[in-house]
């Protein structure tokens, strides 16, 4: 986990397809829920095994523009209440992949990512180099590496802590 | 540089800036709406706490809720009310309108500017030429509202040039929803989207809107339409003052130019589940609806109140529909007064509903039961969103929502004209 600064991935892959919005990965009803409960309805209405079976470390593979719809943290923060280890998506909606860093949550952007993996595979992947590893097949891509300055957001645990730390000075670019 | 590029330079105290660099750029005015407000709001409470630099350019509007259907809805309320006036910043309480409607109206969003927002189509404020753009909740509690700051990255610039006449009974929202379509959902992921062309020149501020609208739905980070003439007496007649009038560079190269002519496009209609799914509606002709909502993002303006009230005129709603009419704007809601259309819409069967942004994820109204459908100028289709996941969202044009409300099934609005 992002939390203390690790960069790597190792987990079980539950493959989404193209522009999944996030209505469907947390529902505009389970909205204001606590977590406790909205998390036991993340992506049921793609797969309603999801949120019952899905395992710490576990990696959520998905197609194109990942996240689209509404920009809403609470879908991202949910979906990092599961445990995931993180997401690698053909590419992310923008707001989607914004929120991810902002929270701490590891994404990377990897096309071909969907062909590449199968339901269950087991993948690891490298957040700094940018590389994804499929165990189950031996097979490995290169995504898209991330700035420094997302990779730092990252490692910190999200921009509130990065604010926390750094104070005003919080935007410096090293 | 284009017009993005300069406003994020400035923004950020920086000569140039390039896409892909990553700026912490000043931001000018943030737009939170009930719902995202409750959610940065308790960020803020919970993890940053302290000042806020500058409260006044943070403005909340309560949009989806016009009126608290349940006590925990109006907890919300009372809780945004309360950290509005602790803080100083601006609110615009139940019945203002539409979020989108309110901030332009009221002359929050003023050209040059960097421009926030919490509602995922902020890009559309791009229409006044600044550079506006969606963050999420923990952007606006730990650096929005602390330091008045956002991180920023720079994103490639498309041009997408529109030429041509549009045909008769095709509206600015038929060429819109087309193009969204044409371009494809996600496809223009991260970038910023240039508008221009003599379609785009003959448009007025407002029907210029719908264009920046639908940007995020081919995945835009951010919109724009370059200042004219318009632009500026818009900005002038609403207060959006002082402003800056930023232009793209002369020799400008963008990382790819599109280009159409929109003579020949028909109505069009979008159909569930996403909004890449667009048609001419004669094509979906015959569909039954129970539901037509004029409102949300993509209606609720004077046009379409107009466009609506054209239709009505000459026949009444249909049995088995119910009409529900939502302004965008306190002010839309007058000019109905004025020019008479409250009274005919209400007489020919229509409901009106507070100005607020109608049944936009069915917070306040606009639920649907399994098996219903209805036909809308929201912007949104997927389901599961306006209540049952198997009911139908369609969305298209005020003509066509009105056509269709006065038929009680899906109609080429062309023969209501």
């Amino acid at each position: 986990m992002a939390e203390n600064g690790e960069l790597k991935l190792s987990g079980k892959a539950w493959v989404f397809g193209d522009d999944v919005p996030t209505d469907q990965i947390v529902a505009t009803r389970y909205l204001f829920s606590p977590m406790s409960e909205a998390v036991q309805h993340v992506l049921e209405n793609l797969r309603p095994e999801f949120p019952k079976s899905v395992m710490q470390g576990d990696i959520v593979v998905a197609g194109r523009h990942f996240g689209q719809s509404s920009g809403r943290a609470r879908a991202p923060k949910t979906l990092q209440a599961t445990g995931i280890g993180g997401v690698i998506a053909e590419s992310f909606a923008r707001t989607w992949l914004r929120n991810c860093f902002e929270i701490g949550l590891p994404i990377l952007e990897c096309p071909g990512i969907s062909r590449m993996a199968k339901d269950g595979d087991v993948l690891t992947a490298d957040l700094v180099a940018g590389t994804v590893f499929n165990k189950t097949r031996g097979t490995e891509l290169r995504g898209t590496p991330c700035h420094p300055f997302l990779l730092n957001m990252l490692q910190t645990g999200g921009l509130i802590k990065l604010v926390k730390a750094r104070g005003a000075d919080w935007g410096r670019l090293e | 540089m284009n017009l993005v590029e300069k406003i994020l330079a400035k923004a950020s105290g920086k000569a140039r800036v390039a896409p892909n660099d990553i700026v912490v750029a000043e931001v000018d005015t943030a737009l939170l709406h009930d719902l995202s407000g409750r959610s940065s709001r308790q960020v803020f409470q919970e993890k940053v706490r302290g000042t806020m630099r500058h409260p006044e350019r943070v403005v909340m509007v309560f949009d989806h809720i016009f009126s608290p259907p349940s006590e925990d809805k109006a907890e919300v309320l009372l809780e945004n009310r309360k950290f509005c006036r602790e803080y100083g910043m601006t609110l615009y309480d139940c019945g203002s309108g539409n979020i989108h409607n309110v901030a332009l109206q009221h002359g929050h969003v003023r050209p040059g500017q960097i421009v926030v927002g919490s509602d995922s189509h902020t890009p559309v404020q791009g229409v006044m030429g600044c550079f506006a753009a969606a963050l999420g909740n923990d952007s606006y509690a730990g650096t929005v509202m602390p330091h008045s700051q956002a991180w920023f990255r720079v994103p490639e610039t498309i041009r997408v040039e529109l030429n041509g006449t549009p045909r008769p009974g095709t509206t600015a929202r038929d060429i819109a929803l087309w193009l969204c379509a044409t371009i494809g959902e996600g496809k223009a992921n991260y970038t910023a989207l240039k508008f221009c062309g003599s379609y785009i020149d003959s448009l007025e501020v407002w029907d210029r809107y719908l264009f920046t609208l639908m940007a995020v739905d081919v995945g835009a980070k951010c919109a724009y339409v370059e200042p004219d003439g318009k632009t500026e007496a818009f900005a002038r007649a609403v207060g959006a003052e002082p402003f800056e009038l930023v232009y793209d560079d002369a020799g400008t190269s963008y990382a790819a130019e599109w280009s159409w002519d929109i003579s020949d496009i028909e109505p069009q209609i979008c159909f569930p589940p996403t909004v890449g799914n667009v048609r001419p509606i004669s094509e979906l002709a015959g569909t039954p609806i129970q539901w037509a909502e004029l409102g949300g993002h993509g209606g609720g303006r004077t046009f379409d109140i107009d466009a609506a009230a054209q239709v009505l005129a000459k026949a009444r709603k249909h049995p088995e529909v119910n009409f529900n009419i939502v302004p965008g704007s306190r002010q839309v809601f007058s000019k109905a007064v004025a020019s008479g259309n409250l009274s005919l819409l209400h007489e020919q069967g229509a409901t009106w509903f507070p100005p607020s942004t109608g049944g936009n994820q069915a917070v306040n109204m606009g639920a649907m039961a399994a098996g219903e459908a209805m036909i809308s100028t929201h912007v949104r289709n997927f389901p599961g969103r306006n209540g049952s996941p198997k009911a139908q969202m369609f969305l298209a044009s005020s003509l066509s929502v009105a056509a269709a409300a006065v038929a009680g099934k899906i109609v080429d609005p062309r023969e209501f004209m």
